[in-house]
């Protein structure tokens, strides 16, 4: 140290203490074999999200909803013209997938997102306000709490029928907010208490400043930590959906997939159909899960082996 | 304890009035006319008129409410479109099915997760340990109805070796001759892919939390302790880090009760056993509300008492909760 | 010959950093029915003496000079099934009980039935259940509260109770790691007496770890004083009271308030303890010693003999 400052190298501009943390975090992250399994798989699953809209460009029979091959017409095993193969009217099964994991995606990001700002505004309002609030706000999540969504929402499909995807997304976001929502109360809590806060309350800021300014940043990594978990259970509960027949007519999801295979009693002709789809819900759940608990790692450091 | 399990009681009651109350409204919200989704349309007019008197449908909407809670309270759900049945009648026959799958699927999961769980945390770093931990991360993110398909393909289609669907034969049931044990193999020869598809989904939850409470456990100066005192290895890891260990777990149990429930309605739909899951599933693809609505409320009450089961358990398990 | 004997122990822990010398080159002996105190700092060195003797070294610890000899044996040489088999029978350990010592899902009795069933495995469960009212009875508790969990006993019945299982298999050693630390005083002062008295009747030897000189000081007939790993002063109570010749002992016993004694100005002593990876040159004190010579920054100081039982690690006597 004193070395250095002897010897007149010019001093790097001081790092901001932000992108240290953020670094020094994906040191870590990146060490966690967990946590890169995840990343490359999330970034095979993105690419192909991307990809999906090539398909139906190179021909209109590519098309993962429409577009029927009319020299098929019917389920066919992978071959040059269909690497792999097609569904019962002969639509082109990769193209189903490449569409279904831009559906994947977009409703376990979005749902995920929803119900963590859900989440975390109720809990840092339950946990900073207190008093009847947060006995209410508490005593709801319980109950959500308990309520297999899965079941919630079909419940809901046999009153206003048939959903549209985005009607999904929202109900799935409206019942995973309790298990973020008391992780983030007790987290309030504890800051609460903490002088940083005493001290803006008594330079005289405002509630809404002191929980957006003050506490906010402060829970927001244990937000994003939660929302790796919920995307996972997203993706799950709108696969199931599609699965048991209640999806999205308009759309194609890998679920749906799953659901003509195993309707159209192909199940047990078609593994090239069969396999696909569950295996891209699978490793993208599985893929999410991980880079959660890598991140719990990271955010963690009681959890991080010391002797390794 | 007794005064708590009443407390508890008393709001899952509350808690159902609310779900009921809340299903009440949406129904009225929801479009097209409450009177056909209630009643069914093969019904002749005069059966008809006596179900929308029973059901309140012609009243106005505050007795229609009292109507409605009245009828609920008393298990008159209406009757099944479909099975032209009473809705009690046909959820009182499925209910048992659900139970028994369900707490046989959880109860194996939690005693396998705890134990492996309690193998991988004794062997950190080691084969044993890693192949489990991956095993369960993988088994524990696999999308249930693509597991229960591949179960099927490969065990009831290929090597044929166990029944797809149902729960029971009917040459073994109708057979004056069978007794009670054949019947009762039979059962259980239907149940093995339902089961382990539940258990290969969920082993995996409970081996993590076991394992990692395990090693926050073995810090713990009573081990020390009770190495201290000469035990065996055996003896620490059985009696002193185990029963500290599965606390967690058990809460965790209680936790995932509802992830489970979902599980169990998809199992019983792919392997089509005769449950409340299936049939809510079936009701709904049906149009047939009484009867959604009837398992619904039969599947939420069973996740509030499982839930109950759990906290009473784990007041058992750890003397320091006294309720 | 002593009942136990340390000599020369040496124990190192593997870090990332490297070897970290916790014990270096540590010798006492204490006999039947005598008490020695191991007195200083947290992270002097003194738990890990407590464990080594226990056998109980964390997987990264382990002995790396020296030996301990109990009874003429020497136990650095025996097994993990032989060590298992020694432990709690031949030497036994009064744990603090506020740190969590007691099983909390186990009931208090059914903990002490179990150390002496796994020694005594003829024995009846019954008769093991005897010996524990027994042993109830000893320390004073009520032999009623057998059956409760520790979350039910208050911390001075929780000590007792860890003290009671100390005593179950009449152990020759037993080493009490800061017994009383998180106890108030009153509850201290009685639990000390009781323990002596006890110690008295079974004719046990006693290895008394503690960071507070006055306590040691009331109980025990010799002291240690250990200073980064080194035991720096050794000898009796009344030699090292007395006539504290180290400079580090001079120190710690100006920090503490001496109980009944003459009230003087307390001096905490400034620095902090070395760290102990790698290698070292001269004195482990010499960074906080009020009184340095130039030579102690270059060797190390060799234990001398002052007294007839008493030892310092320092050149400047």
């Amino acid at each position: 140290m004193s070395a250095k400052d002897q010897i007149t190298v010019p001093t790097p501009p001081r790092r901001n203490p932000w992108r240290e943390r953020l670094l020094d975090n994906w040191r870590v992250f990146h060490q966690n074999p967990l946590g890169r399994i995840g990343l490359i798989l999330l970034v095979v699953f993105a690419v192909m999200a991307m990809v999906s809209v090539v398909p139906p460009l190179i021909d209109p029979m590519y098309h993962p909803m429409t577009g029927v091959d009319p020299e098929v017409m019917q389920s066919s095993a992978p071959s040059w013209r269909h690497w792999l193969g097609t569904d019962f009217m002969g639509r082109d099964i990769l193209s189903q997938l490449l569409a279904g994991t831009r559906v994947a995606f977009m409703v376990g990001v979005s749902a995920a997102f929803m119900s963590i700002a859900l989440g975390v505004s109720v809990g840092m309002v339950s946990g900073y306000l207190g008093g009847w609030t947060d006995i209410i706000l508490m005593r709801l999540s319980e109950i959500i709490m308990v309520m297999p969504t899965l079941l919630v929402v079909l419940m809901l499909a046999a009153l206003f029928g048939k959903l549209g995807i985005w009607t999904i997304v929202l109900m799935i976001a409206f019942f995973r907010w309790p298990g973020v929502a008391r992780v983030i109360r007790a987290q309030t809590l504890s800051l609460k208490g903490r002088p940083f806060i005493d001290a803006a309350r008594v330079a005289g800021a405002s509630h809404t400043r002191i929980v957006f300014r003050h506490i906010m940043p402060n829970v927001l990594p244990l937000a994003f930590l939660y929302m790796t978990f919920r995307v996972t259970g997203a993706i799950i509960i709108e696969a199931a959906l599609a699965f048991l027949g209640f999806g999205d007519p308009g759309t194609v999801s890998w679920g749906m997939m799953l659901q003509w295979v195993w309707k159209t009693g192909h199940m047990f002709q078609a593994p090239w159909w069969l396999l696909p789809p569950g295996l891209c819900i699978s490793l993208l759940t599985l893929s999410f899960y991980m880079l959660g608990r890598a991140m719990d790692e990271v955010l963690d450091p009681r959890l991080r082996d010391q002797s390794r | 304890m007794t005064r708590y399990v009443i407390n508890r009681l008393v709001q899952i009651v509350v808690i159902l009035f609310m779900i009921l109350t809340i299903l009440f409204v949406l129904f009225r919200l929801a479009p097209g006319d409450p009177v056909a989704r209630m009643v069914d349309p093969n019904m002749t007019p005069e059966d008809a008129a006596r179900l929308i008197a029973q059901l309140g449908l012609d009243l106005p909407i505050w007795r229609q409410y009292l109507t409605y809670l009245g009828n609920c309270l008393t298990g008159n759900f209406g009757h099944s479109f479909h099975y032209g049945l009473p809705v009690l009648e046909i959820i009182g026959q499925r209910l048992p099915n659900t139970i028994l799958l369900f707490s046989t699927g959880v109860l194996l999961s939690a005693v396998a997760g705890i134990a492996w769980g309690k193998l991988a945390a004794w062997n950190k770093g080691k084969a044993t340990d890693l192949w489990l931990t991956v095993a369960s991360l993988i088994t524990h993110t696999l999308f249930l109805p693509w597991l229960a398909l591949l179960l099927i393909w490969v065990f009831g289609y290929k090597l044929d070796w166990f029944p797809i669907n149902g729960m029971i034969s009917d040459e073994v049931w109708l057979d004056p001759d069978s007794g009670v044990l054949l019947k009762a193999w039979d059962v259980a020869y239907h149940m093995i892919l339902p089961l382990g598809t539940l258990f290969i989904m969920h082993f995996g939850a409970y081996l993590l939390v076991m394992r990692s409470s395990m090693l926050e456990t073995l810090k713990e100066d009573y081990i020390i302790t009770a190495r201290a005192k000469g035990l065996t290895e055996k003896a620490i890891r059985n009696h002193h880090a185990a029963p500290n260990a599965w606390l967690p777990v058990v809460t965790s149990v209680g936790l995932s009760l509802a992830f489970s429930i979902n599980g169990g309605a998809l199992t019983e739909t792919v392997f089509s056993w005769p449950g409340i899951g299936r049939e809510l599933v079936f009701a709904v693809s049906q149009n047939d509300y009484p009867l959604a609505q009837a398992s619904f409320l039969l599947v939420a009450s069973v996740v509030l008492i499982s839930n109950l089961v759990v906290d009473v358990l784990y007041a058992y398990l750890d003397p320091r909760i006294r309720y | 010959m002593a009942l136990l004997e340390v000599n020369h122990l040496s124990i190192g822990y593997q870090t990332a950093k490297g070897l970290l010398r916790a014990v270096d080159d540590v010798s006492f002996a204490v006999d039947a029915g005598q008490s020695l105190g191991l007195v200083g700092e947290s992270g002097c060195g003194k738990t890990t003496i407590g464990m080594a003797l226990m056998g109980l070294l964390p997987p990264n610890g382990s002995i790396v000079g020296g030996n301990v000899v109990l009874d003429g044996q020497d136990l650095s040489g025996l097994d993990e099934a032989d060590l298992r088999q020694r432990r709690w029978r031949d030497i036994a350990m009064i744990f603090q009980a506020a740190m969590n010592a007691l099983n909390p899902v186990q009931r208090v009795g059914e903990q002490i039935v179990e150390a002496i069933l796994t020694h005594k495995p003829e024995l009846e469960r019954e008769e093991a259940l005897h010996q524990v009212e027994g042993l109830y009875q000893l320390v004073g508790l009520p032999v009623g509260r057998m059956h409760d969990f520790p979350h039910q006993y208050s911390g001075g019945m929780k000590q007792r109770a860890v003290i009671a299982m100390a005593l179950a298999l009449n152990p020759k050693v037993i080493i009490a790691d800061e017994p009383t630390t998180a106890l108030d005083v009153i509850v201290q002062d009685q639990i000390l007496k009781e323990t002596k008295e006890l110690q008295k009747e079974f004719n046990i030897a006693i290895i008394f770890i503690s960071h507070d000189i006055s306590i040691v000081s009331e109980v025990c007939e010799m002291i240690g004083v250990m200073y980064a790993g080194q035991m720096v002063e050794r000898g009796t109570t009344r030699e090292v009271l007395g006539q504290p010749r180290h400079p580090y002992t001079q120190a710690l016993l100006n920090s503490f308030p001496a109980l009944g004694g003459p009230r003087r100005p307390l001096r905490p002593i400034p620095g902090e303890p070395p760290l102990l990876i790698g290698r070292r040159f001269g004195c482990r004190f010499c960074d906080r010693c009020p009184v340095p010579a130039s030579s102690c920054k270059l060797e190390p100081p060799e234990l001398v003999q002052v007294g007839e039982t008493h030892f310092v690690r320092c050149d400047n006597v």
